[in-house]
Order: structure tokens, then sequence, then C-alpha cells
């Protein structure tokens, strides 16, 4: 692989990483942090979404008139975000987990890390790249979302994916870290583990 | 590309086939996976219902999968009917039929309407009759399952759910145990317009902390608005019923069995 794609890949992980460092999708990292199954289906939802509509926007990206770019990115993203409800809302294993997330799954269309990976990467490179970028912004995204839910699930709820971790040691969950602030608080406290690790990103 | 891709009739054209191919993909892939999504609806409306009864927790339900939940449901299943808000019983409802969220809504209307109402009574065969109640929480619909014990306004047993309510707060009447169960054992008071009451600031208790049997319970703290919505919710719905429990709870002593 060579050193570019690897980077194309790599970046949102942690250098480029669209949370903590491009500050994009906060809402939804906010509202469906509290168990760890939520998050783990939605940043999956992100991640086939985000890839997908960059693969057919890149192959698509030099028939695009340009005046409706936006609209024609707009389109083919809510198209991917509707098969992926539909999709999840079909399967009994799904049902549950899709209900729980309620609007943030259809509010994927809202996530400025989509769209603004399309406009930034997919319209003007190749088809392959273009869907390991979307893959990996996907995958940032649901990696911070999977260290929050990790906290909340486990203060909030005493548990993990379900099962039982603290209660049996008589921990009373904290109900404050399953409310949104607190997921805000920690997502600040990630960005400051970031910033003191990766000095470059610190303003002078 | 030697075509102008900015020409007004390119521009056209190409935004009326994407728009056309996208809304025919989605048409299909709805059409397709229908019957699926209105499966998993269905068995989720029964275990909730089968959940206020009190027959399994809706973990469990959950668990058994779709066609376990149906089947339990055929089996414990005594009868069901629509009635109005008169108490008078309209139709039949069949086996394979539910009142999904969607439905309560339509009936949530006619009731406020005063007119037309056509809202469902589910007696199971143990005689625990399960009617539902819907309404506006804070951000979205709140709807849920109340089950009274055979010929009698004692509640047995609660499911609410909510469509976007609050995680931590207003979601507590789905995800909490703790405030269901504070039905259990509560007695409805259909003389009233104000037939159930949860209380802000806390419902009377007892000198050993136990909750007063009466038609009130502890409003969730925190979530007055989600609150209120139950409350509303529950005295429109269960007043709608208020004709029908009082036919049935005079015709049929309390004591009888079956």
């Amino acid at each position: 692989m060579d050193a570019k794609l690897k980077e194309t890949i790599l970046n949102p992980i942690f250098k480029g990483n669209p949370i903590t460092v491009l500050v994009l999708g906060i809402c939804s990292s906010l509202a469906v942090t509290v168990t760890m199954k939520g998050a783990l289906v939605m940043a999956l939802s992100v991640i086939v979404v985000c890839g997908i509509s960059s693969l057919i926007l890149s192959l698509l990206r030099n028939t695009i008139p340009s005046r409706v770019r936006i609209i024609v990115q707009l389109v083919v993203v809510a198209m991917m975000v509707i098969l992926v409800d539909q999709i999840l809302k079909s399967f009994e294993a799904t049902y549950a987990i899709d209900k729980q997330l309620s609007v943030y799954i259809g509010l994927i269309i809202t996530n400025c890390i989509v769209m603004g990976r399309i406009e930034a990467f997919a319209l003007g490179n190749k088809p392959w790249p273009s869907f390991l970028d979307g893959v990996a912004n996907g995958a940032g995204y649901g990696m911070i979302l999977l260290i929050v839910a990790f906290f909340r699930e486990l203060l909030g709820s005493g548990t993990l994916f379900g099962f039982d971790v603290l209660n049996w040691l008589g921990y009373t969950p904290n109900n404050l870290v399953i409310l949104p602030p607190f997921a805000l608080i920690l997502l600040g406290c990630i960005v400051w583990v970031q910033r003191s690790i990766q000095k470059d990103l610190q303003e002078k | 590309m030697d075509m102008n891709t900015n020409s007004n009739t390119y521009t056209i054209i190409y935004t009326t086939i994407i728009v056309t191919l996208v809304a025919a993909i989605l048409a299909f892939v709805s059409q397709s996976l229908k019957a699926k999504q209105e499966a998993n609806e269905k068995a989720d409306t029964i275990s909730q219902m089968m959940t206020a009864a009190q027959f399994a927790t809706k973990a469990d339900l959950q668990k058994m999968g779709n066609t376990a939940v149906l089947a339990k449901y055929a089996e414990e299943i005594g009868e069901a009917f629509t009635v109005g808000t008169d108490g008078k019983k309209i139709s039949d409802i069949k086996l394979d039929e539910v009142f999904s969220p969607k439905k309560l809504k339509a009936q949530n209307y006619n009731i406020k309407g005063g007119s037309g109402a056509e809202i469902p009574v589910f007696i199971f065969k143990n005689g625990v009759t399960v009617v539902p109640v819907y309404g506006a929480g804070l951000w979205g619909p709140v709807w849920g399952y109340i089950a009274f014990e055979p010929s009698s306004n004692t509640i047995k047993g609660a499911y609410f759910d909510h469509e976007s309510e609050t995680a931590g707060l207003g979601a507590k009447i789905k995800d909490d145990p703790e405030f269901q169960a504070e039905f259990n054992g509560e007695n409805a008071d259909f003389s009233t317009a104000n037939v159930f009451d949860i209380v802000k600031g806390g419902a009377p208790r007892n000198a050993d902390g136990t909750s007063v049997i009466d038609n009130k319970i502890d409003a969730i703290t925190g979530a007055t608005m989600t609150s209120n919505g139950l409350d509303a919710a529950i005295d429109t719905w269960l007043g709608a019923y208020a004709a029908y429990f009082k036919g049935v709870n005079n015709v049929e002593p309390k004591t009888e069995e079956d």
C-alpha cells in the first residue's frame, strides 16, 4: 500500500479525527452514547453511509453539474441513510436498537462528517481512495463514540453491552453520566488528552 | 468529458435521472422489507402488552424472538375487541391484528375530538384486561399499556414506551422498571376525569414508606414534562374507557374467578 493511501486511512483515526480535531458530528455523539450497543450500531451505520456515499459520488464526480452538486450529494447520502434505517428495522436483532436510536439514524444525513468528506475528498479523488476515506472517517467517528459510550454505560448503568459489570459489586449507577452534558464533559476530556499528546494542535 | 456539464438542459436531465433512480431504489427496498418490518413492530407491540400483563419481562420476551412471542400471545389471549367511549363493544379484533402506535395515534384524535373512537380491549385467558394509552411527551409521542386485574380497577402492571424522550430522564418511563412497578396494585378511579395521577413532589405514603393504595404515583425527577404528558395520556385514555370499565365491574362481582 502506498504512503498516501495509508495516510488517507490513518489520518481520520487519530491525527485528523472528525470529532476531536474537526469537531464534527458532536450532536449525535452526545445523543447515542448511552449504551455501547447503540454506539456500535450507530458507528457501523455511519461507516457504511460514509464509505458507500463517498464511493458513489466519486464514481459520479465528473458527471455532476457543479451548480447542483450539493443537492446530488444530499440525494445520494439521504438514500444511503434511508437504506440503512430500513435494513436495521427489518431484522429482529437490530429492531430494538433501531427503535432506541430513533431519529438519530435518520439524522446521519445531517452529520457534517458525511457531506464534509464528500465535498472535500470524494469529489476530487478516485473511487477507491474515496471509499477508504469515507470508511476511515466513519471509523474515526465510531471510535470516539465507543470510548464515550464505554464510560457512560459503565458508570451510568454499571453494565457493558448490557452485561452486568459493576452492579453486582454494589455499585450505584450515576444518573448524571447518562445525561447528555456528561458526554460533552467526557468529549472535552478526550480532546484534552489528544491535544496534550499531539502538540501541533495546540494554539499558540 | 467533452459534454458541457453546466448547461441547463444537462443539469435538468441529470437531476431528473438521479432523483428518479433513487426513488425507484427506495420504493423497491421499502416494498421488499415491509413485511419483515411489520412483523417486528407487531411482535414488539404484543410483547409490550404481555409485559404490562406481567407474563414476562420485556427483555425476556425480546430474547424469545418474534415467532415465540406470537405463539405465546395466541396461547394466552382470551378475547380482543374494540369499544366506543360509551363502553359498548363495536367489533372483534382478529388474532393477527394489533394496535400499533400509529393506530393509537389515530384513535387519540378521535377520543379528543369526541366522536368515532374505536379503542381496543385485550382480555387474556386469566382475566387480565389490557388497554393502551397514547399521548404527547416532551419531544415526541409516548404510549403504553396498562393491565387490570380481572373485572377490577386495580392495576396489575404497566409498560410504557416513547419515541424520543431524554435518555436518563423522560426515557425512564420505558427504561426504569421501578417506575413501571409503581403502578402495580394502585387503583384507577373511573368516577372522575382525573382517573390516574402522576404526582410531582411525591404521592401519599404510608408510615412504612410504601405507597398508599390510591390513584397516585410519584413522577420522575427531572422529567416533569414527560411525567405530565404521560399523566394526561393516561387520563384521556382511561377516561375514554371509563364507561366500559364501570359496566364490566358492576356486572361481574370482584371475587369471581375466570
